[in-house]
């Protein structure tokens, strides 16, 4: 695969002869066709990678990040040649009027703004289109429904403040047409067709409208009027369950009294327009207040109005008028009501038979002089002998259930019990056999007290006992068991301090049991209470009292006026929880000895941000607090040493003292004897492991370089270090090199048994500079004079050995480094045509292993069979 | 010493208006920056509360803390102010707003005290954890800036001065972190401290002690210059302050009185002992500063008292 797109690619190179052909023009006439690469394929398959982003005038897009990025520079972008230069800032302080906030037009190119004019069509879609004629919102407002009574002002404030809602379409084109808000639709009317709207709307008769026509003023009635307006239905939104028309909370009365009707109900629902005629299916069914002439209603009720007065917008339906001369029917039987006048609903009877009504008992009568007492019932309770009487705690319906048992109610009502089940073991024996127990059980009691229990003294480790001495101390509110504390550890703690401690017995009165039970206790506390060991204890403090808080008191909490006042929380419990100091401070805060013993100063290192807020130049800087922190770090270290140490002796005698057989262990039991420190801290048990990995010993550089370094650099250090036989080895003595001048000096060295050694470079200088003594750089003086040329950059005691070496006979002298550089690229080139293997045994040699060479250091020729075995350790590396 | 100039030593003792519109005690009573012109308070009521002292009308109702607030500081410009109590968090308001522009937490107990600094670029919390913390407010960094840990036991009051916050503490010290020097200067009075004020000057400290004492301490060796003594201050966080021209030492107890003392010779102002005016502890008292006739007193009574000479 790999060969034939070789060979392809070699048949495409123009350059080669045999190649031309392919390119070759054999138009004579005429214009040829343009070359291949132009009449490609637009639509062919371009690899992710090589399709380029292109705008609409052909411009390029996208740019490398490091060539601009998005888009570059004023050819498609920022207008600015530099793209996203920043601009020089100039102050809008003197603008600060003229200055109007950015619109995001302002950060749009020709594309966003472009595309903006295209959205912004006649009509938007996106616009809402409010036919009739408001929100919600708008018309709760205009209902005045809005949330709360709002008065006058309010509104009114909120009619000028608030934006108007955006008028629908139909309002606009109305508006056009001279209507107004607040005025009805349709054509001016005159002030008695005015009135008996008026009246119509106030759901007054039409003999009272008629009535009310009469004008107040002549003037009155020359001019035309716009028709009132129609008001608009508000519906409640409906956010419960509950059916519809249920009002929550109302009683049956209730429900029914307020929905008297006048006209038919009509269904709920919709689609029924406001001079419709009601079909039957629009009507509501279960109303039954229709009766029988239930068609022909309208949803709207305008049967008394004249027809000529009647303003309507659609065309006029003459027909409709008569309908509704026809006289309401009523329902035909006599309206039956209640007793206290309220109509029954229709459908119901009154019923003859009286509902079960709620009794009403009088109340007893209290005895004079009787006084409630609850704990008459308490106690009557406590002596169960009579059950209470049934008058007095009558059982509360629903609940007496639960209070009564069946055998309580049986002995109420004075029942003989049932022969239950027997319930206890004992019912189960005998008369005999339970006659015995009690004899039995009597004769116990009475014939001798228990024998007494033996005083178990529980152990507690002397090294534990002596831990808790110094420890925390839990029974300080209470001297007289803390006495008796100490006293038993110490007697535990054993040797003189056992002797010491008065020794510990039963107090008076005391039993055996209940002393053992203290003892138990005490010897719980020590385990528990033993200070935490060593380093850690170290960083904590135990307060002076612990049991001194304010005790709780069972049960409510009774207020008192003294303990009403609320300060501010500086309680008396601050003054007992105050730390003691150390004593000179605290004694002469006591003896009022305010001066220097209660005035300390000390270093602080405020926060640099803190100098910096608070306008203060740091008064430690560069790294003062860092210094501070490292003293305070060391100060631990030594603080946490001092501490394993006394931890580490602490233990010591404890188990001295406990006899314990191990002297050197740390009372953890561990086994093999080895102390613990902090340098084989996370070893484990094994002692030994990972010291080989501690110890070992990077290898020499050489053969990192002799394996990875790359061929250039080979050939350079070739050159080196085919030069260096004269330079000493990392681990010779610098005194070999004064003694024993290098050989490649002089003569020329046979290549077949010359080995050079390598020598870092860093070493080479050093010890090149201060060992090459002054004859040999004489020499090399002579020697560039040879060569005429030496590099710069080269090395004092390589570079005329970069002539006079190894490469002397070779190579030309270089006058710079690039020329070597070129130098050594033939170099190589000729090495790899001499063949590998030549040159490998040839020219390296690996450094010696210091011990082994030693003896032999200044032996250049001796080097070939450790260079044999270096080589094969490189390769062993690989 | 401190008050060159001796003004009136007399303590304002005509009662010119009662504020009373908290519930609950007072816990502190700030006169505002400037003309000090108005006084803010705060109580147990978790209330904020802005007066005129002078009318007695009370202008607005910050209400924003869910404990009570124990603490208030109100920025040099007066647009701004930091109130800490029972919730554990600084808030910092804008005072025309009413709204709490940043709220703070990190404190582990309830902050006794707060204080801004003189650019009210910082504002540094004492609290009932033993920690003082600074917070930078022209950051939204949310860690403190610093925490100065030194305190063993509850801060109970804090002053910021141009370089330096003083803490007094209920281990019974006074702590002087001064930013210029580097330095942290302990002074210790083996009783919770409960209130430091200092002298203009800032030479001298006006502590007082839970074992009813007032001492002026001079800060530079820690020598205590007089004690005022005399009122009673066993348990609660009462604070004392200098009288005007810095002339005599102001105080209230825990009966109520307010008391005075000559700020040279430390002797009782007439009338000894004063009257109980407040029927519980006077938790604050304020001189204003600019007006050597008025002072203002919080107590755990739930009065505020606005005091002015006799004409």
């Amino acid at each position: 695969m790999s060969r034939l797109k070789r060979k392809l690619e070699n048949a495409f190179d123009g350059n080669l002869p045999s190649n031309l052909k392919l390119n070759e023009n054999f138009c004579l006439i005429g214009t040829p066709l343009p070359p291949l690469e132009k009449s490609k394929d637009t639509g062919e398959f371009v690899p992710l990678w090589k399709q380029e982003v292109r705008d609409e005038k052909g411009r390029r897009r996208l740019h490398g990040a490091f060539t601009g990025g998005f888009s570059a520079g004023y050819f498609n972008t920022v207008g600015s040649k530099e793209g996203w230069a920043p601009s020089t800032f100039t102050s809008s302080r003197g603008e600060r009027a003229a200055h109007k906030a950015a619109r995001p037009e302002d950060f749009m190119d020709d594309e966003d703004l472009a595309e903006i004019r295209e959205s912004q069509k006649l009509v938007d879609t996106t616009e809402e289109m409010d036919l009739t004629g408001g929100t919600q919102a708008e018309l709760a407002r205009r209902a005045g429904a809005g949330d709360g009574p709002k008065d006058e002002i309010t509104s009114a404030l909120e009619d000028a403040l608030l934006p108007t809602a955006r008028d629908s379409v139909g309002a606009r084109i109305l508006k056009k047409m001279g209507w107004r808000p607040g005025q009805g639709v349709g054509p001016r009317v005159t002030w008695a067709q005015l009135k008996a709207q008026d009246a119509q709307s106030s759901s007054l008769s039409s003999a009272d409208a008629s009535k009310a026509v009469a004008p107040e003023h002549e003037e009155a009635t020359k001019h035309t009027y716009a028709p009132r307006d129609t008001k608009l239905p508000v519906f409640t939104r409906k956010t419960n369950n509950q059916g519809i028309g249920y009002t929550p909370g109302a009683t049956l009365h209730e429900s029914t009294q307020g929905t008297a009707k006048t006209g038919p109900s009509i269904s709920a629902g919709f689609g029924l327009g406001a001079l419709n005629e009601a079909d039957d299916d629009d009507i509501d069914i279960y109303d039954s207040t229709g009766g029988p002439s239930r068609a022909t209603r309208l949803a709207y009720d305008v049967r008394d109005v004249e027809d000529d007065e009647r303003p309507t917008l659609g065309p006029r339906r003459p027909n409709i008028a008569n309908a509704f001369k026809a006289p309401q029917a009523t329902s035909s039987e006599p309206p039956a009501t209640f007793h206290d006048g309220r109509r029954v609903i229709s459908g119901f009877v009154i019923s003859s038979a009286k509902v079960s009504e709620d009794t009403l008992f009088p109340l007893p009568e209290i005895p004079p002089g009787w006084k409630p007492d609850p704990t008459r019932v308490w106690k009557t309770d406590a002596s169960a002998t009579t059950p209470a009487p049934a008058a007095a705690s009558p059982p509360r319906e629903g609940n007496w259930k639960n209070t009564i048992t069946a055998e309580q109610r049986g002995s109420m009502l004075g029942e003989t019990p049932l022969p239950a089940a027997p319930r206890s073991v004992f019912d189960y024996l005998s008369q005999k056999d339970r006659d015995r127990l009690r004899a039995m059980a009597s004769g116990i009691v009475g014939a001798a007290p228990p024998p007494p229990v033996a005083i178990v003294v529980p152990t507690v480790e002397p090294r534990i006992a002596q831990a808790a001495l110094k420890g925390f101390q839990p029974f300080v509110s209470d001297p007289a068991k803390q006495a008796r504390y100490t006293s038993y550890l110490r007697s535990q703690v054993g040797g003189e301090e056992a002797e010491a401690a008065v020794p510990l017995t039963p107090k008076p009165g005391q039993s055996n049991e209940a002393f053992n039970q203290e003892l138990a206790e005490y010897a719980n506390a020590a385990r528990i209470f033993k200070p935490v060991s060593g380093a850690m204890a170290s960083r904590f403090t135990s307060a002076a009292v612990v049991e001194a808080g304010p005790k709780a008191v069972e049960g409510l909490h009774q207020p008192s006026a003294s303990s009403s006042s609320t300060g501010p929380g500086t309680g008396t419990g601050m003054v007992e929880k105050m730390r003691l100091e150390d004593p000179p401070k605290l004694q002469a805060a006591k003896a009022g000895m305010f001066g220097p013993l209660t005035h300390e100063t000390e270093a602080w290192f405020p926060a640099r941000l803190l100098c910096k807020r608070f306008g203060v130049p740091d008064p430690h800087p560069d790294g003062a607090a860092a210094e501070a922190a490292a003293q305070a770090k060391k100060d631990k270290e030594t603080q946490f040493e001092q501490e394993t140490k006394r931890l580490a002796a602490d233990a010591v005698a404890a188990a001295a003292s406990s006899a314990a057989a191990d002297p050197d262990g740390d009372g953890e039991g561990v086994g093999d004897g080895r102390k613990k420190d902090l340098s084989n801290v996370g070893l484990g048990e094994d002692e030994t492991q990972g010291r080989d990995t501690l110890t070992y010993e990077r290898p020499a550089m050489d053969i990192f370089k002799a394996i990875f370094a790359s061929d250039d650099e080979e050939s350079e250090d070739e050159a080196e270090a085919t030069a260096a036989p004269g330079a000493e080895s990392a681990t010779r003595p610098a005194i070999k090199a004064e003694t024993s001048p290098p050989p490649a000096v002089d003569e020329p060295v046979d290549l077949a048994s010359f080995r050079p050694t390598f020598v870092s470079r860093v070493k080479r200088e050093g010890k090149a500079e201060d060992a090459v003594p002054k004859d040999k750089e004489k020499e090399k003086k002579g020697k560039r004079d040879k060569t005429k040329s030496k590099s710069k950059f080269s090395l004092v005691s390589f570079g005329d050995e970069d002539g006079d070496g190894l490469e002397g006979p070779a190579a030309p002298p270089s006058t710079d480094v690039e020329e070597r550089k070129h130098k050594k690229k033939r170099k190589s080139k000729r090495a790899s045509e001499r063949g590998g293997a030549d040159d490998d045994d040839g020219m390296w040699v690996e450094k010696e292993v210091p011990q082994a060479v030693k003896p032999v250091a200044a032996d250049v020729p001796q080097a070939p069979d450790a260079g044999a075995r270096g080589r094969k350790r490189a390769i062993d590396f690989l | 010493m401190a008050a060159t100039s001796r003004g009136p030593t007399a303590v304002p003792r005509v009662l010119h208006q009662t504020l009373s519109g908290h519930h609950g005690s007072v816990h502190v009573v700030r006169y505002s920056k400037g003309a000090a012109t108005y006084v803010m308070s705060g109580g147990q009521d978790r209330s904020v509360r802005l007066w005129n002292p002078a009318t007695g009308a009370e202008i607005k109702t910050f209400k924003a803390h869910g404990y009570e607030v124990l603490s208030i500081s109100i920025a040099h410009d007066n647009t701004a102010f930091a109130s800490s109590g029972g919730d554990r968090s600084v808030f910092v308001w804008d005072v025309a707003t009413g709204t709490t522009t940043r709220r703070i937490p990190g404190h582990m107990g309830k902050i006794n005290a707060v204080e801004l600094n003189q650019d009210a670029s910082c504002v540094i919390s004492g609290s009932f954890d033993a920690t003082v913390r600074v917070w930078d407010l022209k950051s939204q960094n949310r860690q403190a800036i610093m925490e100065l840990k030194e305190a063993r036991d509850a801060i109970q009051c804090l002053h910021v001065g141009p370089s330096e916050i003083v803490s007094g503490s209920v281990d019974g010290h006074v702590r002087t972190y001064d930013i210029r020097m580097g330095e942290l200067r302990s002074d210790y009075f083996g009783h919770p401290v409960t209130s430091v004020v200092p002298t203009l000057d800032g030479q001298t400290l006006l502590v007082s002690t839970l074992d009813a004492k007032v001492r002026l301490l001079d800060r530079a060796d820690g020598r205590v210059l007089n004690t005022f003594a005399g009122h009673v201050n066993g348990s609660y966080r009462t604070r004392a302050c200098f009288g005007h021209a810095e002339a005599s030492v102001v105080a209230g107890d825990e009966d109520g009185r307010i008391w005075g003392w000559d700020l040279v010779d430390a002797t009782p102002l007439a009338p000894d002992p004063p009257p109980a005016v407040h029927s519980k502890v006077v938790t604050w008292v304020e001189q204003r500063p600019n007006d050597p006739g008025q002072l203002v007193s919080a107590s755990a009574d739930g009065t505020i008292k606005v005091w002015r000479l006799a004409a």
